[in-house]
This record gives structure tokens, C-alpha cells and sequence, in this order.
């Protein structure tokens, strides 16, 4: 055989000059279709699987639940018309009449029935069999009532209600399809290529009206410099929250975008170990506090995108309590804490600390810089801080056995304020629940309990409020900020509301006023 | 030759053995639970204890080691732990695209190496020459994160003629497989342009101009193909740097590739799947390293491997 390499050379020229030249055979956009962009990829759509933010927002528009939370994260009627509690340990819902699934057939009673039971069989490995483990039996009780009763009193379980409902048979994870998931909501999924985009369909039959678009295109763009470019393109007409702050800057010179922002449910706050000989002590935990200037943060890394936080609970949420300890920026009285607690700073203000601690955080960039704004701050009353970056994985890995001493994350998706429990009930301890850094506090515990035995809205409101004041001088945590939203969008799209905890059900109510103009 | 190439192919087996027992140990041994993306954050103790029974991810190593391998030898890749779908039906759905993306980058930076080299060697200390090597030089100092964004900002924002990311055509292939093309093309520039140099001196190159064949004749048929060789060879190892450069390009371009499925399976600690993209990863390379030593013969058939 004889061997040319020079037409095989011209070959791979006119192959690749062929290729560039051909035209895209799909538009990037289907008329009438609104294109979001995604920093990260959906997983699961189906609700019964879906843990991610992305997959709970987008499968909120294709299912719908019994009910939905609002702005206050108070529980308001979706599939149902009411509901009430028949006794502490049962609760009766009366379903609509009249909705359908995007194949036509009824939404009934044997739908919910099926929905919940199938969460609850362990080899479907749903994440959200924990939420359900005091739900006895769910009983369909004629085409359209629905009876929960649990094995205990259980405050919180009314949480469980948002979950989307799937018709009878879907089949569990895995063995689903990813294009064949049904829901009622008021989009339809017409296209699941994960890592690439989800399409959803408008529902033309959608119970609560049709929706004002055609469709929407959700496409995965994972860098944020990207997002801005496809959006001054207009490729990409709307974005929520997956923008780096230091974007937005450019967003407001470059593009004719429409910025909303608002507060959000999204909170900071830096973790402590209170096993650790010198976090256990509650005056160098305050003087941590006082030592970070959250504002000078939030001004100058995070462009104003966030507010100082005072706790878990944003300031929109029912159980909000207003009146809790601040503990503002005072190195001063950080200092004068460290001497009482038995830390001098050996030299004054020469390099010597008082002592050492290491925080641990992501790669991410502006998880980096924010620790060397720690770093810097603590270092001026005489921490000294070890800055330790590590992969994702890792750094999660390693919060959740308890192998820190600081760190920080945030809590997203807040709705009961039973997360407390979760967080700092002695029985929560890592590896039982989240309390990672490990706090006990026998009150707390009392009034956790209680808080999720008592039935009474007034009564929760109560026990939290004195939970919100009890930790805000503990500080087992150190609250930072409560994220705002970010909504960047063509100036033509009509009817959108922002949701403080970033869900994207106004969609169904967005229009677009006249073609896209160019931005 | 038949024996080498046997012997080449059946050293396949230990290779990709070597490459998925040291990631198979690397991923188990740094810190992360697959079991806490799965089940989420709420999830009790139990339940965790209960899911890592079911996946056999709290037996000792070994016995996941061997149970591993031992599906594998029955074709079975497993099921992601995270994501919808078995390791085989995922990496199918992801592969094209990276292929295709390595393909025609490879296919664009031969597209502009050979032309550049050619040219730079033949007229050699040129105007033509200097700007070549500016231009390798200027390729081989450009990372693709910044090469990316800034072929966006030139060809589909100022001058809107290509796409900025995603997979819908073949128009959206071009910035993608240029950016990550640019770092083989401005290597091969600089071995096309060196073994063409070296060769030209050779005595039967004098024979060939003595028998009258015209200059460029003598460069491209006598000079190039004998100069093919150490070409060949960069290209058949970077091959393998382009499938890793690769990660980085599908990340920018929003490219729904092997690569960002490997480094998402990483992040969440879905061990099945990272075997899997390993595995199609070294195979790959394996494979285009042989077919490298294939080239190798074509182009010069004095080239023997043994007896």
C-alpha cells in the first residue's frame, strides 16, 4: 500500500472547511420560546429524586404538588383546595376537580397515594424518605381526599405537602425515562439532554390557565463568562442568580438588560468546631463575630449582593425574629474579648498571634477571596488563620465527618424553621444530622422538640423566636449574609416575580412583550 | 510485524487494568461519600448506613476492587450512582461529542501546522517564517480558558458569525475545536518546520534536485513524506493531551462532553461512572497510540518491528 500523506492532508482540510461551512440544521431558540441560562445541570427531574436546586425549580413547572409555598414560606393550595388536620396525627386533603396530567388523564387521589408510597419503599432510594420516615399510611379516601396519618405528632410534615405528584406507574429511578416524565404543571418536558438542555412545552390544557410562552429552554452553560456573553448575544434571554457579582458590573455598562434584585432565603455563615479546645469557648466565638466586617464583604467582594444576616431565618420567613443580639464589626471589643478569654496577643501589634486556626473552603474563586478577607480581618486582632482550598468533593467530605475548625456554607431551600433541629439538636451530631459543629445545649434540644410536636402556627412562632435569640449569643454558628437574588433579563419579558427562595414558578405567568431586541 | 502488533494489542489488557486500579484506589481513597449526594442532607443515618449496604460501598476495598473487575469482564459498567442511566448508556450519550470536538481539532490544527510549517521551513529566516513561529509562539502561550472567551468576543459578538457555546451544529464546532486545536498546531508548527529543515540537507534530496524535479516537488514529496515520522509521533501523544485538553474546552463551550461528565462523576464521588470515563479515556489512547505505530509503517515501510 502506498502511502499519501498529502491527500490525506487535503482530505482533513476540505473535511473541516466543509464542516465549518455548514449551517446549524437546529435554531437555537423555537419561537416563542424563553431561553434560560444554568450554571449547573439538572439530575433528576422526577420529584420523587430531585436534590439539586436546578431540578426542584424546573420540575416546580412541570409537576404540581397539594400545595406550594409562598414568598413567606407559608404553605398556600396547589392540587389542593384545602386541607386540615383531623388530629395530630392525621391530616385530611381535599384534592381539585378537574386537573389533568399532560397526557390527559385525571389527576386523583390514587396519584398521591402512589406519589408518597413509592418515596417511601427503600429500594427506590429516595433522598426524600427521610422527610416522610413518621408517615404511617397514606389512604385514598374516594377519587379526590387524601388521608396522611402519621405514627407520631409531627408539625413539619405539612413540608412534605410541596411535593410534585407523578402519575400512578411511573416507574422509579433509573428505569424512568429521561424524556417520558408526565407531570400536570403548566409545562410539559418535551427534551432532557442532560449536560446540554432541558426543553419544557407550554401545557395549552393547564388547569390554571395556559401559560404566556411557547416554551422555555433551560441550556447548561457552566462558565459565568460565557452566560454573559451568550445573554449580550441574545441567545440567552434570562438568568437567575448565576452570576459572578463581578459581572453584574459589566451586565449594567454592556447590555440593555433589566436587573431585578431582592432579598433572598440563601444563608452564609461560617462554621465552627465546638469540640476544638479554643472554639468551645462562647467569648472567642463572639470575638470572631465582632472580628469580620460582613459589610466591607458584602460592599466590595459581593457587590451588594447580599445582606448581613442576623440567623438562619430571612427576614420574609413567618418565624422571623427581628429582635435578636447584632454583633457588629468592633475589633476593638474582639480584642478586649480574646484577653478576657485568656488569649493576650503575645507582642501587641507585632506578628505573633494569639493563636492559630485553619478554615477550610472550595477552589472557587470568590470562595478563595472571601477567605482572605477572613484572614485579613482576624489577623487584625490576632488570629491567625490557615487558609485551606480544596476540591468540592473533599471539602464537603470533610465538613460532614467533622474535620474542620472553621468553614463556611450556606443553607439553601430554608421553608420549616424544623431545620433547626436538623442543625443544632444534640441528636442531629454529625454523622446523625447536620449539627457539624457539634453544639449541645439541653434548652435548645426542649425547645426543638417541642417546636415540632406543637401544632399551634402562634405557638412555633414563639419557640423559634426564643430559638433565633438563644443562638444569636451562642453563635454555635456565626451568621454572615443572606443572599440576594439576581434576575437579569431582556426588557420585553413581562410577568416575571422574583421568589425569595429563587423558585421559577412566575414563569408560567411571563410573556414577551414585542420580538427580542438585540441588548 | 503480525507478532508485534498481537503483542501490542494483548498489552492492552495490563495497561487498562494499571489505569483503572490506580483511579479505582484514587477516587475511594480521597475524602467524599457518594452515598451523602445521593441521599442528601436530610437523610438519617440509617438510611445512609442502609444505601451503603445495598451498593457494597462498606466492604473492605478489595472485595469492591474484585467485584468490580468482575463485572466489568461480564461487560458491565454499573449504574451511576447520581446520574439518570447506566455508565454505558451515559458515556454513549457523552462520546460523540468529544470525539467529534477532538477530531476536528485535531483536523484544524494539521489544517494549519502543515501549510505554517511547510512554508516556515522553506523559507526559512522569511518574513513568513517569523510570523509561523509568532504564531506558534503565540498559541503555545495562550491557555484555552482565556483563548475560549476571547475568540467569542471577537467571531460571535463583534462580528456575529459563529455561535458563542453549546452543541446544535456544526457551525458550533468551529471556536470550540479551534481553541482546543491551537496548542497542537502551534507543536506541530515547529516539528514541521524542524524535520523539514533537517531533511532537506539529506544526500538523496541533493539526488532529487539534481535530477532536475522542480523545488517545491523535492520539498513536499522527497522532503515531507521522510520528515513525516517525529510528526506522526506528536501527533499520536497529543492526541491524548487533546481528549484531557478537552475537559477545559467542553467547560467553556458548554460542550456536553466526556470531560465535564468526568469531572461532575468526580465532584460527586460516582465511582461507577468515573471508572467508566477512565476506562473510555485510556482505551482511546491506547488505541490511537496503535494506530500511530501503524502510521508509523505506512510512512516509511523500512520502519520493522521485530521479526
Amino acid at each position: 500500500m502506498k502511502f499519501k500523506p498529502f491527500f490525506l492532508l487535503v482530505f482533513a482540510w476540505v473535511w473541516v472547511s466543509l464542516a465549518a461551512c455548514l449551517p446549524s440544521p437546529r435554531p437555537d431558540r423555537p419561537a416563542g420560546y424563553l431561553v434560560i441560562a444554568l450554571e449547573s445541570n439538572p439530575t433528576h427531574l422526577d420529584p420523587r429524586y430531585a436534590t439539586d436546586a436546578n431540578s426542584v425549580r424546573i420540575g416546580g413547572l412541570i409537576f404540581n404538588a397539594l400545595t406550594h409555598t409562598d414568598q413567606h414560606a407559608r404553605l398556600q393550595p396547589e392540587l389542593a383546595e384545602r386541607w386540615e388536620a383531623v388530629d395530630e396525627r392525621t391530616y385530611l386533603f381535599h384534592l381539585k376537580k378537574g386537573v389533568t396530567f399532560h397526557d390527559g388523564k385525571p389527576l386523583t387521589a390514587a396519584d398521591v397515594k402512589f406519589t408518597y408510597e413509592s418515596v417511601l419503599e427503600p429500594k427506590n432510594r429516595s433522598p426524600r424518605r427521610a422527610t416522610l420516615r413518621l408517615l404511617k399510611a397514606v389512604d385514598a379516601i374516594g377519587p379526590y381526599q387524601v388521608r396522611f396519618r402519621l405514627s407520631a405528632p409531627y408539625a413539619p410534615f405539612l413540608e412534605n405537602s410541596t411535593l410534585g405528584i407523578v402519575p400512578t406507574g411511573t416507574p422509579s429511578r433509573g428505569a424512568s425515562g429521561k424524556n417520558s416524565l408526565i407531570g400536570s404543571g403548566p409545562f410539559s418536558l418535551e427534551q432532557f439532554s442532560p449536560g446540554e438542555k432541558v426543553v419544557l412545552k407550554a401545557n395549552p390544557s393547564y388547569w390554571g390557565g395556559q401559560p404566556g410562552l411557547s416554551g422555555l429552554v433551560f441550556k447548561m452553560i457552566p462558565d459565568a463568562i460565557v452566560r454573559s456573553l451568550e445573554f449580550k448575544k441574545g441567545t440567552v434571554d434570562f438568568i437567575q442568580n448565576d452570576i459572578e457579582p463581578d459581572n453584574l458590573i459589566w451586565f449594567k455598562k454592556n447590555t440593555n438588560a433589566s436587573i431585578l434584585t431582592q432579598q433572598g432565603t440563601i444563608f452564609q455563615y461560617l462554621g465552627m468546631n465546638l469540640d476544638h479546645p479554643i472554639l468551645k469557648i462562647l467569648e472567642v466565638r463572639q470575638a470572631i463575630a465582632y472580628a469580620i466586617d460582613r459589610e466591607a464583604i458584602i460592599r466590595h467582594l459581593l457587590k451588594g449582593l447580599a445582606t448581613p444576616a442576623t440567623g438562619l431565618l430571612s427576614p420574609s420567613h413567618w418565624a422571623y425574629e427581628r429582635s435578636v443580639p447584632r454583633l457588629p464589626y468592633d475589633p476593638e471589643e474582639a480584642k478586649r474579648l480574646l484577653d478576657h478569654a485568656g488569649f493576650p496577643d503575645p507582642d501587641g501589634d507585632g506578628p505573633l498571634p494569639r493563636f492559630k486556626l485553619s478554615y477550610k473552603t472550595t477552589t472557587l474563586d470568590l470562595r478563595r477571596r472571601i477567605a482572605e478577607a477572613f484572614k485579613e480581618q482576624l489577623s487584625r486582632v490576632g488570629i491567625e488563620l490557615e487558609v485551606r482550598t480544596y476540591e468540592w468533593g473533599t471539602f464537603y467530605g470533610d465538613i460532614q465527618k467533622g474535620n474542620f475548625h472553621l468553614y463556611s456554607l450556606s443553607w439553601v431551600g430554608i421553608t420549616d424553621p424544623d431545620i433547626y433541629f436538623n442543625l443544632f439538636h444534640s441528636s442531629s451530631i454529625v454523622p446523625y444530622g447536620n449539627n457539624r459543629g457539634r453544639y449541645r445545649n439541653p434548652e435548645i434540644d426542649r425547645l426543638l422538640e417541642r417546636g415540632r410536636n406543637s401544632l399551634s402556627p402562634e405557638e412555633r412562632k414563639q419557640i423559634y423566636s426564643r430559638v433565633q435569640k438563644i443562638l444569636a449569643v451562642e453563635l454555635p454558628a456565626i451568621p454572615l449574609w443572606w443572599a440576594k437574588n439576581v434576575v437579569l433579563m431582556k426588557r420585553n419579558i413581562e410577568g416575571f416575580v422574583p421568589f425569595p427562595d429563587g423558585d421559577l414558578i412566575s414563569l408560567k405567568n411571563v410573556s414577551i412583550a414585542s420580538p427580542f431586541p438585540p441588548s | 510485524m503480525k507478532r508485534y502488533f498481537t503483542n501490542r494489542l494483548l498489552l492492552f489488557v495490563p495497561t487498562l487494568m494499571g489505569s483503572l486500579t490506580l483511579v479505582f484506589f484514587l477516587i475511594h481513597f480521597i475524602p467524599g461519600d457518594p452515598v451523602e449526594v445521593m441521599l442528601g442532607e436530610t437523610a438519617s443515618s440509617v438510611d445512609k448506613e442502609a444505601l451503603r449496604q445495598e451498593l457494597g460501598l462498606n466492604q473492605p476495598l478489595g472485595i469492591q476492587y474484585i467485584r468490580f473487575f468482575s463485572a466489568l469482564l461480564q461487560g458491565d459498567l454499573g449504574r451511576s450512582l447520581y446520574e439518570q442511566g447506566t455508565v454505558a448508556e451515559l458515556i454513549l450519550s457523552r462520546f460523540p461529542a468529544t470525539m467529534e470536538l477532538t477530531l476536528a481539532a485535531m483536523g484544524i490544527a494539521l489544517f494549519v501546522a502543515f501549510p505554517l510549517g511547510i512554508l516556515a521551513a522553506v523559507k526559512k529566516n522569511s518574513l513568513m517564517d517569523r510570523i509561523a513561529l509568532l504564531f506558534s509562539l503565540l498559541g503555545l502561550a495562550m491557555p484555552n480558558f482565556w483563548l475560549g472567551p476571547l475568540l467569542m468576543i471577537i467571531f460571535s459578538i463583534e462580528l456575529g458569525w459563529l455561535p458563542v457555546s453549546g452543541r446544535e451544529g456544526l457551525a458550533h464546532l468551529i471556536l470550540p475545536s479551534f481553541t482546543l486545536g491551537m496548542l497542537m498546531a502551534s507543536i506541530l508548527i515547529r516539528m514541521v518546520r524542524s524535520s523539514l529543515l533537517e531533511t532537506i540537507h539529506e544526500d538523496y534530496i541533493q539526488t532529487a534536485r539534481a535530477k532536475g524535479l522542480s523545488e517545491w516537488r523535492v520539498w513536499l514529496k522527497h522532503a515531507l513524506g521522510n520528515s513525516l515520522l517525529s510528526v506522526i509521533t506528536i501527533v499520536g501523544l497529543q492526541f491524548g493531551a487533546l481528549l484531557a485538553g478537552s475537559i477545559i474546552t467542553e467547560t467553556i463551550f458548554a460542550w456536553p462532553g466526556i470531560g465535564r461528565l468526568t469531572i461532575q462523576a468526580i465532584q460527586t464521588r460516582d465511582y461507577p461512572l468515573v471508572q467508566g470515563c477512565v476506562l473510555v479515556i485510556s482505551t482511546s489512547y491506547l488505541v490511537v497510540n496503535f494506530l500511530t505505530d501503524i502510521l508509523y509503517h505506512l510512512a516509511d515501510p523500512r520502519v520493522s518491528y521485530g521479526p
